[in-house]
């Protein structure tokens, strides 16, 4: 029962990326209710899920060097509650665009509702595969850590209950197509409280 | 006479926004800034970051030369959130009742007894469902 509500998670999560990837105006579409909706746990557990290990095991693969990441580092990330945002940063920079301020209000909205009070969010960050591995797992921790400050300073969401990592190129979205743009993603993961 | 009756109508207003107070989430607040100074953010602000309130801080010091609009919205918007976070913060003291009324059992903590309340929405005292409405929870 747990492993379906924790399928059903995951699937829910994987549409909306769909839809985010179709969608031009996808940023604009999305609302509080459906960030809410997503993160909200059913019940179960994550375990003994530990967003640092995953970081190291990350920053040893990148570490390898080549061109691009063999394969995902990760395969329990899938099964977490969660959703993927398109947040857009300036070229090779952790800062947020403007047009991607609404994203990041409406997570901390999602955040401060009842329902996801108390929760310990991740913040994922991810790159395409261009570029060196280590150079884009830089950057994704840089830009992660940006939306986490963001959420936590500006939109006042408790510092205690924001986590970020950024895994670079080594999690990609669609390992067939690494340069495609539906890699460069954040991904939200509910920790649960 | 037509002095008089505009006096009427600002007292209304100001009666009606006390009651009912405007308030939005962050989200709507840094759409319009993003809309309304968003020019004005890539003329002066090109280096500051959205963490920190690194936006308004640049904005407001360079209020002198910013877009009348901009500032305008500026003004609103601060004000719309500190009255929905005023609205979220008061709510314990408006809705304690009720929370002891309804929602005795509901385990404290993590908003479980705002979810409770919400949900009791046909039960629950008129003040605290205004209050949860200005706190932007439905």
């Amino acid at each position: 029962m747990i492993m379906m509500k924790h399928l059903a998670g995951a699937l829910a999560g994987v549409a909306l990326v769909g839809v985010m990837a179709t969608a031009a105006d996808a940023q604009s579409r999305l609302t509080r209710n459906e960030i809410v909706n997503s993160l909200q746990r059913t019940e179960g557990t994550v375990g003994a899920f530990d967003p640092m290990a995953l970081q190291r095991e990350a920053e040893r693969a990148a570490a390898m060097g080549g061109d691009n990441a063999p394969g995902p580092v990760s395969d329990r990330l899938t099964r977490l509650p969660q959703l993927s945002v398109e947040i857009n940063f300036d070229l090779n920079s952790a800062r947020i665009r403007p047009e991607s301020y609404y994203s990041v209000g409406l997570i901390a909205d999602a955040l401060h509702t009842p329902a996801l009070m108390g929760q310990r969010l991740l913040v994922v960050g991810h790159t395409d595969a261009s570029g060196p591995r280590e150079f884009n797992l830089e950057l994704s921790k840089k830009r992660a850590a940006s939306v986490a400050a963001a959420l936590t300073t500006t939109f006042n969401v408790p510092a205690s209950e924001v986590i970020s990592i950024g895994l670079g190129e080594e999690q990609l979205q669609d390992f067939a197509n690494p340069y495609d743009a539906i890699n460069r993603r954040v991904q939200i993961i509910n920790l649960g409280p | 006479m037509i002095k008089a009756f505009a006096l009427s109508l600002l007292i209304a207003i100001g009666i009606g926004s006390h009651a009912n107070a405007q308030t939005i989430g962050y989200a709507d607040a840094i759409q319009i800034l993003a809309r309304d100074c968003g020019s004005d953010i890539e003329k002066y602000c090109k280096s500051a970051n959205l963490a920190n309130s690194g936006i308004t801080n640049c904005l407001a010091e360079n209020r002198q030369n910013l877009a009348a609009q901009c500032q305008t919205s500026m003004v609103q918007v601060r004000n719309s959130i500190a009255a929905r976070m005023k609205a979220q913060n008061d709510i314990w003291q408006i809705c304690n009742r009720d929370a002891q009324r309804f929602c005795p059992m509901t385990q404290r903590g993590r908003g479980f007894v705002l979810s409770c309340l919400i949900t009791a929405e046909r039960s629950v005292s008129k003040s605290c469902n205004q209050a949860i409405t200005n706190a932007g929870w439905r």
